[in-house]
């Protein structure tokens, strides 16, 4: 039988045709029910209790001064967001897109530098025990209730309530009482004194959400908190659509005139393939994409229309070693900080988008004070095992998380210290079931952490991982670093009120960790966001969150 | 047949409660912590303690696993996820579409492309079409389908700007993921169409219908392909199955939102009461899919009968 006649069957056959239109028919229900799903944007922004009209609105003005067409920005995001609830969130992913919703009493700047947010100014007591806070005036939260005192009292009472089972229930653990003192002012004490409470209300944890939602879920505890976010930021929720994105819009009332929102809408779409995301990137799908693998970054920098922009981060990559075990003593820790080229480790895991950690803090947390890097000196490193006891060196196992970055670092660290006899095995672990097994704390041989201070400033940076209270089980602490030196001076540093003081205590501590080396230290990375050109005024703070609420879009 | 039917049925319940009763111990005995997955590490052990015991997990094995049955049997209650709070059967339902969508254009691609490059294959044997058709589907056999996807993206939409290259929402985003799903399918489903229209070909009854004077047409048609098409049912009904874990990669690579992409994204942040529910949900398809495709078998040849 000829082809064409083959062909023929197949084309009068009846089941083909029907096939054909079963998927056609398939293929443009979706395009419908996917359209359903989206609310028309014109009916959003339009909460006319203020007198500015959005920039939709178009009354004819007295002179055509042609109004910029407000564009959309879509970001691109590493994973859904777990939670849309500030206090019950604790993964970048959700807290990222929070911060269009939701604002603190306090804020960092670019430079780590703490600004007045929903509070005008606020008074450290000279005993480091309290803070208060003066609010600003005439803020309204989206659903149009008003911001006092009282409100962030009772937000903060009700994160730290354990009853309520909030994720953030321990972040706030240091405060004893929180006073109102009058609508606009309050007191917030804690137990000991802790001059890093200021920085605690920077946190996104310290959001402050609307009376009326936390009164319904005072009233009912099954209602969804985690899906009805209500604050006082320049954007508002409009919807999250699961695995697809979340969305929000401009709120008319907010009470910033000059940090209005710029844009008709901000979506949020989780990709969880970098090279997806990329590719959207490339393709204008997306405007925005945070944390750019190294590798893309450089062939971004080539492209006609997409940028980089790099910051440092907070982030401290270093080995952690067992302490209680002898082999981990501390010429042996110091032979290990010399064994390893971090030039060359920086070189090929990050493709040099990172520098030398030269304390065990990253140099944007407030309280960071440079120490000398340890130099790359095998021969100095043989010398000190042999001081140490192991010039034959020992077999150690190396945990890491199986995450392409940790396993690149960990696989390389453990070449390295082959020169000097340490046979490193590296076992890459599930990120859950690693943490799982350092709390635990029984097994702890070697492991490659990462740190990055939530507040910004030294304390957290310090005390989770070198004070003798952390040690585990349960705790950060997964070195068991142990040296009353570093106790005394970390509770001494929190009790002073005094800036210039506490940065001097801070610098002590990280010279006595670093001559100690209680780590190997690594690297600090640089956070790489890519985007379109066309996309202006992102602001990239850097303990990792990324700032829209001004972003612009020609 | 209907007494077959009703008979398969109620053979399917005592396989789903020994895969939910499997599912949930294998992920009980995983060394992750159920708290610190919902609550994040931010916990100091006070906190810690109060929630392990508000959340259930104090209790015996036995009683978390009663407690789970209970709920889903009682109101179909899968738990609620621990990555996104939300109830998971909302979760599966919201998704549960965009998948259902995704594969069934799959597969039409893939019965579309499969059979007929099997049916030219078979009746031009040995001709240069077979050739092309062969080595083809051979290629498309080898190639891992995140990469056949990764090319796809790259030609048409990050170069030709044609089509979306992740996401869902239109016909377009539709494209380019199903393509790359049904392929694999569709080489499975050629081969194999291939090899049973050569075998009914060689029948005696075949060569009875050409002596009779019968057209070509009328002979493929009538007599072989009906025939052959009995093991490429079966084939492609299996292959159905396998779909649903083909659309893991394929929905992860196009950021596409459903069950595949939630199932990955899931395990590797250990959300497991999602992951059971995907577990439960993915043996009933399979064991669904293979009842329909018993029961296509009678309805093909009526000569096969259950009793």
């Amino acid at each position: 039988m000829g082809f064409e006649k083959g062909m023929e069957y197949l084309r009068n056959r009846k089941w083909l045709g029907m096939l054909l239109v079963l998927m056609l028919s398939l293929t443009w229900l979706t395009a419908c029910n996917s359209n359903n799903g989206n609310t028309p944007e014109n009916t959003e922004a339009k909460e006319g209790n203020t007198g500015t009209n959005a920039a939709k609105t178009e009354e004819p003005a007295p002179e055509p001064e042609p109004a910029p067409v407000p564009q959309t920005l879509t970001v691109g995001i590493e994973a859904e967001p777990t939670s849309m609830n500030p206090f019950n969130s604790t993964d970048g992913n959700s807290t990222g897109v929070q911060g269009s919703m939701f604002e603190g009493l306090l804020k960092l700047d670019q430079n780590m530098k703490i600004q007045p947010l929903l509070a005008t100014e606020y008074v450290v007591s000279p005993d480091a025990k309290s803070v208060t806070f003066t609010l600003r005036e005439g803020v309204t939260f989206h659903d149009g209730s008003k911001l006092t005192a009282q409100v962030v009292k009772d937000g903060l009472d009700f994160v730290r309530n354990k009853d309520n089972k909030m994720a953030r229930a321990s972040f706030f653990s240091f405060i004893e009482d929180i006073k109102v003192v009058d609508e606009l002012h309050l007191t917030i004490s804690s137990k000991d004194a802790n001059s890093a409470m200021a920085a605690y209300m920077t946190h996104s944890a310290g959001s402050v959400i609307s009376p009326l939602e936390l009164d319904k879920k005072k009233k009912d505890p099954n209602y969804n908190l985690d899906r009805s976010p209500v604050g006082t930021g320049p954007y508002k929720f409009a919807e999250w659509k699961d695995g697809q994105y979340v969305k929000v819009v401009p709120y008319d009332g907010y009470w910033n005139a000059e940090g209005k929102a710029k844009l008709e809408s901000i979506t949020y779409k989780p990709v969880t393939e970098a090279s997806t995301r990329i590719n959207m990137l490339k393709t204008g799908e997306l405007d925005i994409v945070k944390n750019v693998p190294s590798l893309s970054a450089k062939e971004l920098e080539g492209s006609a229309d997409l940028d980089i922009s790099k910051t440092p981060s907070m982030d401290v990559y270093y080995v952690g070693a067992n302490i209680t075990k002898k082999q981990y003593n501390k010429d042996v820790r110091q032979a290990m900080n010399y064994a390893l080229d971090k030039e060359q480790l920086i070189a090929q895991v990050v493709n040099g988008y990172g520098r030398i950690a030269d304390s065990a803090i990253a140099p944007n947390v407030v309280g960071y004070t440079a120490q000398t890097p340890y130099a790359f000196d095998v021969e100095k490193a043989k010398e000190l095992m042999k001081k140490g006891g192991y010039e034959k060196g020992f077999d150690a196992t190396l945990w890491t998380r199986n995450e392409t970055e940790f396993i690149a670092v960990a696989e390389n660290v453990s070449i390295q210290l082959s020169k000097i006899g340490i046979n490193a095995k590296v076992v890459p672990l599930e990120s859950g079931t690693m943490f799982d097994k350092l709390d635990a704390g029984k097994e702890t041989d070697m492991y490659i952490g990462r740190w990055s201070p939530g507040t910004g400033e030294a304390d957290w940076g310090l005390r989770p991982n070198f004070h003798s209270t952390r040690i585990p089980p349960n705790y950060n602490n997964s070195n068991f670093y142990v040296n009353k030196e570093v106790d005394k001076l970390l509770d001494e540093a929190l009790a002073t009120p005094d800036a210039a003081k506490t940065q001097e205590i801070y610098a002590n501590v990280q010279k006595i960790i670093f001559e100690d080396a209680a780590w190997t230290f690594l690297y600090s990375p640089e956070s790489i966001v890519g985007k379109r050109k066309n996309v202006a005024n992102v602001v990239i703070i850097p303990n990792g969150y990324m700032d829209l609420n001004n972003v612009t879009k020609e | 047949m209907l007494s077959f039917i009703v008979k398969r049925i109620f053979g399917i319940i005592p396989i789903l409660l020994i895969v939910s009763v499997l599912s949930f111990m294998l992920i009980r005995l995983t060394p992750s912590d159920p708290i610190r997955i919902i609550y994040g590490n931010d916990l100091d052990k006070a906190t810690y303690e109060k929630y392990r015991a508000l959340e259930g997990f104090d209790d015996h094995v036995v009683v978390q696993y009663g407690r789970y049955l209970w709920n889903i049997v009682s109101q179909g209650d899968f738990g609620k996820s621990y990555r996104t709070k939300s109830d998971v059967a909302g979760q599966l339902m919201e998704r549960g579409w965009s998948t259902a969508v995704l594969t069934m254009v799959a597969m039409g691609w893939a019965i579309l492309f499969g059979l007929l490059a099997g049916i030219i294959s078979a009746t031009k044997r040995n001709t240069i079409w077979d050739r092309i058709g062969m080595v083809s589907t051979i290629t498309a056999l080898s190639v891992p389908e995140f990469w056949f996807g990764m090319v796809l993206v790259q030609v048409f939409s990050v170069q030709l700007g044609w089509l979306p290259s992740g996401g869902a929402g239109t016909w377009k985003h539709l494209l380019l993921p199903s393509l790359t799903l049904g392929l694999g399918v569709a080489a499975v489903i050629a081969r194999f169409t291939r090899a049973s229209v050569l075998e009914v070909l060689r029948e005696d009854y075949v060569r009875t219908a050409r002596a009779k004077g019968q057209k070509e047409r009328v002979v493929v048609w009538s007599h072989v392909l009906r025939n052959a098409l009995i093991p490429v049912v079966t084939m492609t009904g299996l292959q159905f199955g396998f779909l649903i874990g083909g659309a893991s990669v394929v929905e992860s690579v196009f950021a596409y939102p459903g069950l595949g992409a939630l199932l990955v994204d899931s395990i590797s942040s250990r959300d497991y009461p999602v992951v059971q529910a995907l577990i439960l949900l993915f043996s009933f398809q399979f064991l669904i899919v293979n009842l329909l495709v018993d029961i296509s078998y009678g309805l093909l040849n009526p000569q096969i009968r259950y009793d």
